[in-house]
């Protein structure tokens, strides 16, 4: 009697009004309006806007600050470092995570504290990270060189953060470094979904290891590696402080990935000019939307679903 | 019929609180007679004294002209990025501490010295600042503190690699650097910061010194052949002599030069007031001293000077405010206590007389009526700085192309005309 009348009562809430719909969604609507909608409003209106250096609107821009942006004379090698920072860093990261996480899903002794450790370079926050990284890789003072000269395996210190050839890897050392705890974890989730039958089904079938790891493992993880790649793509290609603050002390842009080059094109250059750095903006979102579209097509994430 | 009251008890609910929110976002200014609350946005030059002094400053400034002073204080990374963003949002603060004002005042965003400064207040300003403070006659970057650049070396290293006294040419400060640079163990002969931070300091100090400026009689002349001549000596300290310590175009001043003389390993490094007191508190044990730069040119000595604004921006009913706050800030206690206290150099005449009695400073002070300024009334200069301090580190590398760079540069501030 009393769960009838409760289902009875429950029914309409499901096909609510719009009143109520609105009063439940309200918060988050306006959260939505406040921080994603209105700054996004302001971006494409401050993209067509021609700006002086102080910052104060001269008028209309038209398509100007597009054009400027996209005829840049640095954007080709800002393109290119963005593209090989964000496929390096992914990759490695996914690959590395994958070995990563077999290891913490296994029983061993004092797991628990490897995997706590683990968390660490995900907790800290990203500035405090790529300081104390810009530090070890200090050519004077830096721990990294005093290892090597002291182990004899050199005998000039190494510019990791200054040599041209050598900025990129180092940035992208650290790239993967604080983007594995997350992928990790999300694969030992993953791995920890997958029914232990399987496997011993597999090996009562006689599958050697290898085979086990290509036949079962990787395809059920499909979804986490999914998962991992897009998120990580987004969070790897939007990533800021690592490159600002290894890069800092590099003239020119010649090491800057899209988004350290937009910020520099507003704040830090000869245009100083933050209409020109919106249309950078702008380019920047459409591109990541288009390279995770691109990645989803290609992967064609919605296989499982249509078969 | 209860659905509705609900929602519109929600819906008086959000109204009331987005006028809440609007009534803190926007003091009062709308009167007439005056505002009651003045923004004032500071450059953080030094975590120990910056925010001690403002604080005790806002309130005696609200004693004195019974208005809110309302107080930010903001890194120099920082700085330049909030301050056009707060002009960009239509919301600029009433006073900006800021290293250009040119920009600002070619936009009509500026109070000029006619309407807020008292004139017995501009008397006292020393007339390079005054004339470094001007854009198109009127008078309206009002310095707030000054520095000159000198070079320091270190005394220990000096007697140790048998040189008797500092350079006064660029041939004896080659061949010192070198000298020192032969002592090894990680000793560089001169630290030499031509990273993105400072680097235009670093140019004007040598280009002064060998006969060149960035602009002379109202014309630039970024490309001219004593500017070529001065960033090629530059360029070969590293590249040619290797004097200088690792990759010099990636060196900042603070994190990068500094730090090397600080620790005893470098013999020279162009210096001011702060690296000073940072000497003399934290560093003791390097034995130093300071000179005229050496000159290529032979001519006498010219001091590299610094001074940074404090400029008002035009707000409805906030002109008394504004001129409250210069008449306390040049008030001989206030500017001048503060600038003791960051290590800096007076902007006003009664300042140099009561700074006079310091004898680390006579150096500085001896030079500072004639001292050498960037051009910083020309709005053009603003973005030139930013150029120089972006671009000079690759054209000092070894592959670089000074003389492109300087044509670059000079191409740059012409088409800005």
């Amino acid at each position: 009697m009393s769960r009838a009348l409760a289902t009875r009562r429950r029914r309409p809430r499901g096909t609510a009004g719009i009143a109520e719909a609105l009063l439940w969604l309200g918060p988050a609507l306006i959260l939505i309006l406040g921080i994603v909608v209105d700054p996004a409003v302001a971006l494409v209106g401050t993209s067509f806007g021609t700006y002086s250096i102080t910052g104060l609107r001269k008028g209309d821009a038209g398509f100007q600050n597009y054009i400027a942006f996209l005829t840049s004379p640095d954007l080709g090698k800002v393109v290119w470092n963005t593209t090989v920072w964000v496929g390096v860093v992914v990759a490695m990261t996914i690959l590395l995570s994958l070995g990563l996480a077999q290891f913490l899903s296994k029983e061993f002794f004092g797991r628990r504290f490897v995997r706590w450790a683990v968390i660490v370079p995900w907790a800290a926050a990203l500035v405090i990270s790529s300081q104390l990284f810009r530090l070890m890789y200090d050519y004077y003072h830096g721990i990294i060189n005093g290892l090597l000269l002291w182990l004899g395996v050199i005998h000039k210190p190494i510019d990791w953060l200054g040599n041209p050839a050598l900025i990129m890897p180092s940035m992208i050392t650290v790239g993967i470094f604080v983007s594995m705890p997350f992928t990790a974890y999300l694969f030992v989730a993953g791995l920890n979904a997958i029914p232990g039958d399987l496997y011993e089904a597999a090996r009562i079938d006689g599958a050697r290891p290898s085979q086990i790891y290509r036949r079962i493992t990787l395809p059920l993880l499909r979804p986490a590696i999914l998962i991992g790649v897009v998120l990580n793509m987004i969070y790897v290609f939007n990533s800021f402080p690592i490159i600002w603050i290894l890069n800092g002390s590099n003239p020119g842009f010649g090491n800057d990935t899209l988004i350290t080059y937009m910020y520099k094109i507003a704040f830090k250059s000869a245009q100083h000019d933050v209409g020109m750095s919106a249309a950078a903006g702008i380019f920047n979102v459409i591109l990541i939307l288009i390279a995770v579209a691109i990645y989803l097509r290609f992967t064609n994430w919605r296989r499982r679903d249509e078969s | 019929m209860k659905k509705s009251l609900r929602l519109g008890a929600v819906v008086a609910a959000a109204a009331l609180a987005s006028m809440a929110l609007a009534s803190c976002g926007s003091p009062s200014n709308s009167s007439a007679a005056g505002v009651s609350s003045i923004k004032v946005v500071i450059a953080e030059y030094s975590k120990d004294h910056t925010a001690k002094f403002w604080k005790a400053f806002a309130t005696k400034y609200e004693k004195t002209s019974g208005v809110k002073l309302d107080l930010q204080i903001i890194n120099w990374n920082d700085l330049d990025q909030q301050s056009s963003t707060m002009v960009q949002t239509g919301n600029p603060p009433d006073i900006l501490n800021e290293n250009a004002y040119a920009s600002y005042a070619a936009d009509g965003l500026l109070y000029s010295a006619d309407e807020v400064l008292p004139a017995a207040t501009k008397a006292d300003i020393i007339p390079a600042f005054v004339k470094s403070g001007t854009y198109q006659g009127k008078f309206y970057g009002m310095p707030d503190l000054s520095s000159a650049r000198a070079l320091f070396y270190n005394k220990d290293l000096f007697a140790a690699a048998g040189i008797a006294k500092a350079p006064t040419t660029w041939d004896e400060f080659t061949a010192d650097a070198k000298k020192v640079n032969a002592l090894g163990g990680g000793v560089v002969g001169y630290a030499q910061p031509l990273g993105p931070e400072e680097a235009q300091a670093e140019l004007a100090i040598w280009l002064f010194n060998n006969g060149g400026d960035f602009k002379k009689n109202g014309k630039w002349t970024l490309n001219s052949p004593e500017n070529v001549k001065t960033l090629e000596f530059m360029k070969g300290l590293s590249v040619t002599d290797k004097v200088t310590q690792n990759n010099p175009g990636s060196t900042n001043r603070t994190d990068g030069a500094f730090p090397l003389f600080e620790q005893g390993k470098a013999g020279m490094i162009v210096g001011f007031g702060p690296l000073q007191s940072a000497l003399d508190t934290q560093f003791t044990s390097v034995n130093y001293g300071i000179a005229p730069m050496p000159t290529g040119d032979n001519a006498a000595p010219q001091t590299y000077g610094v001074t940074d604004y404090l400029m008002s921006f035009k707000k409805k009913g906030n002109q008394d405010a504004v001129k409250a706050f210069y008449k306390l800030y040049y008030s001989p206690d206030e500017v001048n206590s503060w600038i003791k206290a960051e290590g800096f150099l007076p902007v006003t005449t009664s300042g140099l007389a009561s700074f006079a009695s310091d004898p680390k400073l006579k150096v500085y002070l001896d030079t500072l009526p004639n001292i050498h300024l960037t051009p910083t009334d020309d709005p053009e200069w603003d973005k030139i700085g930013q150029t120089i301090k972006q671009n000079i580190g690759l054209a000092v590398a070894p592959g670089g192309d000074v003389k492109k760079f300087l044509d670059d540069l000079q191409a740059q501030a012409e088409a800005g005309k």
